[in-house]
């Protein structure tokens, strides 16, 4: 049986001030691809915005009152999406603009802490633009710039045309060092298709199968907080059990330092693909449709974060092997 | 369900009225014998027992949250336009205030203070008696998750993150009482007498202070916000939505609900999304995510099908004065009328 879901989906958009935000907002506007969006913007917003439906937000992070230490959530998000599902015969899908200084993990969180945004909403993805020119500079003085790299699922290097081919493969390298599992394009006016940036959904997830193990986790690291990407993967079917003791007690113990992470799963016995992802402490899993006759049941997981230790994770998980 | 339940025709077909708005119903108002649905498209509809008779396109977008105007013949609304508008069964409509593009997320009114309160944002504004335009307002540090007038209308409840306060809304320059509490509060209420303050939180369960001292209780144990208080008429009982059974909290004595457990009712497999007591009687008028609407009572497993099971989540839910007409709206646009008059 097939799961048909209703739920909207949502794509947010970070980067910094100047990377070119707006331009692709508007681009995704005003192309004509027959989509109705719904606008959430920031307060600080750039320029203009030509919409029907555009929402203001006040970016107000709440720390959530349960004991998890690192647990922030976006409650003006909470409830413009439940005022928005009023009038949700106007809209097709989601963009939720964030200020350039914002920190990604509330809004991301917010989608897996809060049932009745979960019911209603489904974080596609998040897609940060890069200017080219002074991704080095942002990464020297701010820690959000890395974190807006860490958290995408999808990444614009943009005016790529403003930089030497030197200076765009450093570009290139630097991102790929603090997120490795990203979609990456490399734009001049974010001119991108936008059916490779709205709308990914599962597509996307598959991606981290693709991803050269040997391209991770490289031992690069600048300085020690810096934030950086590691995969493992194992061809055994795991043990369905194991695996949530050992996932559930890493991000307990690690949480705070991991920023990210996705995986796809084959358990033993288990017809359908199981598919997981976290932000810091909270983990959300679910089958998700039955492997296919001549699909390889590989199980691979990617962390991106800080202080990530290839081996131990890769040993943890080896554990997990039915 | 209990086991003696037989197979019940839903009392909307005999004694009552379905209506098909067909947008999502914010709130319910009754005005006489004529209920006015509160929409998402920005629509007031006054429906009776004969059907829709009027549709007023009042906002620019969804209608969040209404009250009673305390002229009784009239509905405040507030939307995602930003506007509080009073909207008059005869078709009127007058702006009261325009806050931008701050939401207006919270509405009450009370017949007897005749005061209006509004919330936009991180502010809440109010009407004095008669007032078309906003009299004064209190800016609070974050957005308000909910407001509540007292049974006398007198004093305000306002929760907002980390907690919530107590106003004199009649006074621009009202002390406050500041209770504060981590974590983020939504929907609130005050005990009709004004001896408790009670907030949803986003944790899910509820917060409560004993006042005047402001000592905290915690009760917990919900499965989803509660987002539906209802007082019943002796103000023994704080009915309350978010999980699959109407939680009722016991509030007499001198400490309430304090080291106290609930008395439970509607089990009937689906969460309870909406709880209304009924003004007169010892009924409670429940309302749930399948759509259902039911009468349930207090320590009673038994119940009577207003409406079946299939809609979208109930959303309003209110009893007219005397308690002889209820009206229920649903997430999807359906709404239903009963009539307790009729005979079948």
């Amino acid at each position: 049986m097939t799961k048909v879901d209703t739920r909207i989906p949502v794509t947010v958009l970070t980067g910094y001030l100047g990377a070119g935000k707006t331009t692709l907002l508007n681009r995704i506007l005003t192309e004509n691809h027959g989509r109705r969006y719904a606008v959430i913007v920031n307060e600080f917003g750039e320029i203009g915005i030509d919409n029907d439906l555009i929402v203001d937000a006040d970016e107000e992070v709440f720390e959530m009152n349960n004991g998890c230490i690192c647990c922030t959530v976006r409650g003006d998000l909470i409830r413009i999406i439940e005022g928005l599902m009023k009038r949700r015969d106007k809209f097709d899908a989601i963009i939720i603009e964030t200020t350039g200084l914002a920190d990604p993990a509330p809004v991301a969180q917010t989608f897996f802490v809060d049932d009745d945004v979960r019911a209603r909403s489904m974080l596609d993805a998040i897609v940060t633009v890069v200017d080219a020119r002074h991704l080095g500079l942002r990464l020297a003085d701010s820690h959000e710039a890395e974190e807006q790299i860490a958290f995408a699922d999808v990444i614009l290097i943009n005016k790529t045309d403003l930089v030497t081919p030197q200076e765009l493969e450093e570009v290139r390298q630097r991102v790929r060092t603090i997120n490795g599992q990203a979609r990456v394009h490399e734009t001049v006016r974010c001119d991108v298709p936008l059916a490779d940036v709205l709308e990914r959904g599962a597509f996307d997830l598959d991606r981290i199968l693709e991803i050269e193990p040997d391209f991770l986790g490289e031992d690069d690291h600048e300085h020690d907080d810096s934030i950086t990407s590691v995969s493992v993967r194992s061809e055994v079917p795991l043990d369905g059990g194991r695996f949530n003791t050992w996932l559930r007690q890493l991000v307990a113990v690690q949480g705070v330092d991991i920023l990210r992470l996705k995986g796809i799963i084959a358990f033993k016995n288990d017809p359908e693909r199981f598919v997981v992802q976290g932000v810091h402490m909270l983990l959300d899993g679910d089958s998700q449709r039955p492997w296919k006759t001549d699909e390889a049941r590989v199980s691979r997981l990617v962390f991106i974060g800080r202080n990530l230790d290839q081996a131990a994770l890769a040993e943890g998980f080896r554990t997990c092997v039915a | 369900m209990s086991a003696d339940t037989v197979e019940q025709v839903p009392l909307v077909f005999t004694h009552g009225k379905r209506l098909a708005p067909g947008v999502p119903v914010s709130a319910v108002v009754w005005l006489g014998d004529e209920a006015a649905l509160a929409l998402g498209d920005g629509s007031v509809r006054f429906a009776g027992m004969h059907g829709e008779r009027a549709r007023i396109d009042a906002h620019h977008g969804a209608i969040l949250s209404a009250a009673r105007h305390p002229d009784g013949v009239s509905l405040v609304s507030g939307g995602d336009d930003g506007r509080v508008l009073r909207v008059g069964g005869d078709g009127t409509v007058t702006e009261l205030g325009a806050f931008g593009r701050d939401w207006v997320g919270g509405i009450d009114a009370s017949p007897r203070s005749n005061l209006i309160v509004a919330a936009a944002g991180a502010v809440v504004t109010v009407w004095l008696p008669g007032a078309v335009r906003p009299s004064h307002s209190y800016a609070f540090p974050s957005t308000i998750g909910g407001i509540a007038l007292g049974a006398k209308g007198l004093r305000l409840a306002v929760s907002h993150y980390g907690g919530a306060a107590l106003l004199y809304p009649k006074s621009a320059q009202s002390s406050r009482f500041a209770l504060e509490w981590a974590g983020s509060h939504l929907a609130c209420t005050l005990s009709p007498d004004c001896g408790y303050l009670v907030t949803a939180t986003q944790e899910l369960g509820l917060h409560g202070w004993r006042l005047p001292i402001g000592a905290d209780m915690a009760m917990s144990g919900y499965s989803a916000k509660t987002r539906s208080f209802s007082w019943d008429r002796r103000a023994k009982w704080l009915a309350t939505s978010g999980d699959a059974r109407v939680v009722l909290w016991p509030f007499d004595g001198k400490t309430g609900p304090m080291g106290r457990k609930p008395s439970l009712t509607g089990a009937r497999g689906a969460l309870v999304t909406m709880v209304a007591f009924h003004p007169a009687q010892d009924i409670l008028a429940v309302g749930y995510a399948d759509g259902a609407v039911v009468l349930a009572k207090i320590d009673d497993d038994n119940f009577v099908l207003v409406d079946e099971p299939g809609g979208a989540a109930v959303s309003a839910l209110a009893w007219n004065d005397a308690g002889t007409m209820l009206a229920w709206g649903d997430e999807d646009g359906g709404a239903g009328l009963l009539d307790m008059k009729v005979r079948a």
